[in-house]
């Protein structure tokens, strides 16, 4: 690959991201003890775990700031640690811990993130507005970047890591700070980016804003890999659902009658019970308006991801 | 698993582009530009360098009525270059010894090195920052410097010499600043390593040089030459002029002996002398015609005599201001002993160059990634 210059990103994301064994301490802390990672191109993998598991560790070593103890590592086909370079090239990589230089312009920021990644010249100008367009900040383009929210801020973070046009994309807490409006944009634009090619790591701790981004959720905890789950069969698994009725003791009624299993009804006379997939729903809510019942609603209850973390932890128990 | 290695940068670690260099030193330029009063500074220097050079010229006019004016211009040239040289020893570290890791505890030095930018680009990119900041204030200085010029008295070439040899030493503290801020966490500890580091070389070492002068002086037998009354005769056991005279009005004369003498053998640590900054400019700059009375010419001397050590006969007689005259040869042979030495600058430059070089190296060296080991207390992003 030419150093000079980056002509076109042909979105190449390779195999995307492989992670095996990978393990980073920092003196006696093990910060990542062993973490098998997979982030396949075209699908957004979300990295679930609590504070303090080793998502940040693991992003950093991914974006090659960081050398592993152990383990193999490769990001859009080249090794962290032996080409850095090539992975920079091809990686853009959105940092939680928020600094930027505060006193540049969002134009200018952009423009020097353009000029470092070796961007052609002539482009850059044009490849700047485009993004400023993209989050949003085109009103705010040559106003300092100290004046930026907080949200403001992340949206300029993931112009920052879009400048080179990756085809990896590693985003660390991507959605803290951002208002409802702005979550669905990041959605949006995420989601273009793996229908395009692109393979996305997105990590957070919090399940609900994930729920509706990612393909894919690889679950951490205490510095390893716990699980993988494909949220299409998650979704298609079994899950807990909320039905409520206008009359809860007709709807417990039915229930017991259906021969279904569930729990107490709640302060609103909503009932929890298990059910396996959209296909079981329907037929639940065809036999419950079939026997009279007053159903107001029946929906899953928490998202897939909630579900899938909270089973999870059950079978850990 | 792959094999672990300490040392994971890639062939371009060293590589440096135009490009990279110019948007790291425009970033920092920048920031700096628009985060700090540098006009305000920039008058606050001006200002004591102005109201500095004023005191000089008033105080060398009221005392040098009788002198030569090109020697007074000498002399306060030697003065108010002395005067920047201290004075932006003590600007520099500012202006670079908090790059790497303030950059670093702001959460954007990770920004730059995921980059395409190499550790190298990163690292002299902010020292040529630093250095075109110091610049100017070496151009406000100038106007001053050039006041000092124009008194007379001082060659052009010293001019220029003294000028040039002024950025090179501004260029040296701030690779000393950007060292400090790449090896410690914090930019207090930096900013302070750096003074100390500065001020070793620039105060430190000649304070070495007089505390290890005893250990180089050594009892010899040496010729030596003495005033006496002319009726005395040496004593050779006594090791003492010996006169029976009792009045003593024998007119005095210098006299030879072989004796037992104290000899400081400065050639022997001279050179802990040759890296300080003020000796390096004052031997570098070309002598004026006059008497070499300024501060720049006198330095000059008297390191190069040291370097000669002491010479072979010692002259007491040269004490004695009236028998100068007796003595005008024997000053002059020494005068041709030290025309005949080597430049000592060179060395002086030289250490001080690799000074600047190593800690630019060491922060190159600091800034690479991915990153094995961290320093203490730091974060990587």
């Amino acid at each position: 690959m030419d150093y000079a210059l980056i002509e076109s990103n042909d979105l190449d994301a390779g195999t995307g991201v492989v992670a095996r064994g990978v393990r980073r301490t920092f003196g006696d802390v093990v910060a990542v003890d062993s973490m098998d990672l997979d982030v396949p191109p075209g699908r957004v993998t979300a990295l679930v775990g609590p504070n303090g598991s080793g998502k940040t560790t693991l992003l950093l070593v991914l974006a090659t700031l960081l050398a592993p103890d152990a383990g193999t590592v490769t990001v859009a086909g080249a090794d962290p640690r032996t080409d850095p370079w090539e992975v920079r090239r091809r990686t853009g990589w959105m940092p939680d811990a928020f600094g930027t230089w505060e006193t540049l312009t969002c134009r200018e920021v952009l423009e020097t993130v353009a000029a470092a990644y070796r961007l052609p010249r002539a482009g850059i100008r044009a490849r700047v507005d485009e993004l400023l367009e993209l989050v949003h900040l085109a009103d705010l383009a040559d106003r300092p970047t100290q004046v930026l929210s907080r949200g403001q801020k992340q949206r300029l973070g993931l112009a920052r890591a879009l400048v080179h046009s990756p085809a990896v994309l590693l985003l660390d807490e991507p959605a803290s700070g951002l208002d409802p409006r702005s979550r669905i944009e990041l959605r949006g634009i995420v989601r273009d980016l793996a229908t395009a090619g692109a393979a996305v790591l997105v990590s957070s701790h919090v399940l609900a804003e994930l729920d509706t981004l990612a393909d894919r959720a690889v679950f951490v905890s205490g510095g390893c890999t716990v699980s993988v789950r494909d949220l299409d069969v998650a979704s298609a698994g079994p899950r807990t659902w909320t039905v409520r009725a206008l009359d809860a003791g007709a709807l417990e009624r039915a229930l017991d009658a259906l021969g279904r299993v569930h729990g107490d009804p709640g302060v609103d006379g909503a009932v929890e019970l298990e059910l396996t997939g959209d296909d079981d729903a329907a037929s639940l809510l065809s036999a419950l308006v079939h026997d009279d019942v007053p159903v107001v609603s029946l929906r899953p209850s928490g998202g897939v991801l909630e579900q899938a973390y909270l089973s999870l932890t059950k079978e850990r128990q | 698993m792959s094999e672990i290695v300490d040392t994971p940068p890639g062939p371009r670690t060293w590589q440096v582009s135009w490009t990279g260099l110019r948007t790291v030193a425009v970033l920092e330029l920048r920031q700096r530009v628009r985060s700090t009063r540098w006009i305000t500074i920039l008058v606050i220097w001006a200002l004591l360098l102005g109201a500095m050079t004023t005191l000089l010229h008033l105080a060398f006019r009221r005392l040098g009525q009788g002198g030569e004016s090109e020697e007074v211009g000498a002399i306060i040239f030697g003065l108010i270059v002395y005067l920047v040289l201290s004075l932006g020893s003590l600007i520099s570290p500012a202006l670079s010894a908090t790059s790497v890791n303030g950059d670093r505890s702001a959460g954007v030095l990770a920004t730059l090195q995921t980059t395409l930018l190499t550790p190298a680009e990163i690292a002299l990119g902010k020292l040529g920052a630093a250095w075109l900041t110091a610049l100017a204030f070496l151009a406000v200085a100038l106007p001053f410097l050039g006041w000092g010029f124009l008194d007379g008295g001082t060659p052009p070439g010293r001019f220029l010499i003294t000028l040039t040899l002024l950025a090179v030493m501004l260029l040296v503290v701030c690779a000393v600043g950007l060292g400090w801020s790449a090896i410690t966490s914090r930019t207090t500890s930096s900013a302070v390593l750096t003074y100390l580091t500065i001020t070793f070389v620039g105060v430190g070492l000649p304070v070495l040089f007089f505390m290890l002068a005893p250990l180089v002086t050594t009892t010899e037998r040496r010729t030596v030459r003495d005033m006496v009354s002319q009726s005395a005769v040496w004593d050779p056991r006594g090791q003492v002029w010996m006169s029976n005279e009792m009045n003593g009005d024998s007119p005095m004369v210098c006299r030879e002996s072989f004796q037992e003498t104290t000899v400081t053998h400065s050639e022997r640590i001279w050179w802990l002398l040759a890296g300080n900054p003020f000796v390096v400019l004052a031997d570098a700059s070309p002598m004026p015609d006059g008497n070499g009375d300024d501060i720049l010419s006198s330095i000059r001397t008297n390191v190069r005599d040291l370097r000669l050590g002491a010479p072979a006969v010692q002259d007491r007689c040269a004490d004695w201001g009236r028998m100068r005259a007796e003595n005008a040869a024997q000053q002059e042979k020494r005068q041709k002993q030290r025309q005949a030495l080597n430049a000592t600058w060179p060395y002086g430059l030289a250490v001080n160059l690799l000074l600047g070089t190593t800690f630019t190296a060491v922060a190159i060296r600091r800034l690479r990634a991915p990153a094995a080991k961290l320093p203490r207390g730091t974060r990587v992003a």
